[in-house]
């Protein structure tokens, strides 16, 4: 059996993709931007992470039966990172979904398409 | 004061990130429809799984760290910031890095 918190964060990962892919299509994996910044967020994630989860101090404590058994970096369990990936990317899909306007055709599209109609 | 360790970390987050709102003129904040859209629904998602969890036991929050202020039993409103001050960091950081981007083609050009 898959301990929880891997399996569920692997399946949140997959549901993720799936969303965008064919639902909301943003375009945002083809984007420089946006793994640049997942990977500054994921520099930032390790420091700020490894507080909440540090073994000496915890803020968050772990069943140890759902979790995978690697801890690393710091003491984060590793399938964190796949939880947040999952977690941030859902947050940065629905800001692009509701940021998008309605694309006006151009004058040429529209002229086109006029001559097309007529044919 | 330890008690307020989850949610000073938090507010960390969002005072070391404020900079690029304004310096880099990210634009999340002064987009609050916008910002809740987008953080509404993933918050629900997501705090709905760590209610599950919390409740089965597989994780939970140090009484020593967190403040006690119970949304839900044994569910302190600290994790519920966490839901929107680290969106907020993620979304600041994207548009940031959207800035300075194109300010580096405009250099290019």
């Amino acid at each position: 059996m898959i301990p929880a918190y891997p399996g569920f964060s692997v399946l949140a990962v997959v549901l993720v993709v799936v969303v965008e892919r064919r639902v909301l299509r943003t375009g945002i994996f083809a984007e420089k931007a946006y793994w640049i910044a997942m990977g500054v967020v994921l520099a930032f994630q390790i420091p700020v992470d490894g507080w909440m989860t540090k073994l000496s101090a915890p803020i968050v404590v772990y069943n140890p039966e759902v979790l995978s058994g690697w801890r690393w970096p710091l003491d984060i369990p590793t399938e964190e990172f796949l939880y947040a990936w999952a977690m941030l990317t859902l947050v940065i899909l629905l800001w692009e979904r509701a940021g998008r306007r309605v694309r006006q055709p151009t004058a040429e599209e529209r002229s086109r398409a006029g001559i097309l109609g007529r044919l | 004061m330890d008690r307020y360790q989850y949610l000073i970390l938090m507010g960390l987050c969002l005072l070391l990130t404020l900079p690029l709102e304004f310096l880099l003129g990210a634009r999340v904040w002064r987009r609050p429809r916008r910002l809740l859209a987008a953080l509404v629904p993933t918050a629900a998602v997501f705090i709905a799984w760590d209610v599950i969890a919390v409740a089965r036991d597989h994780w939970g929050f140090n009484p020593r760290y967190t403040t006690g202020w119970e949304v839900l039993p044994d569910f302190p409103v600290d994790e519920v910031m966490f839901f929107v001050a680290v969106p907020v960091c993620a979304l600041l950081t994207l548009e940031a890095v959207r800035n300075v981007l194109a300010r580096l083609a405009r250099e290019d050009a």
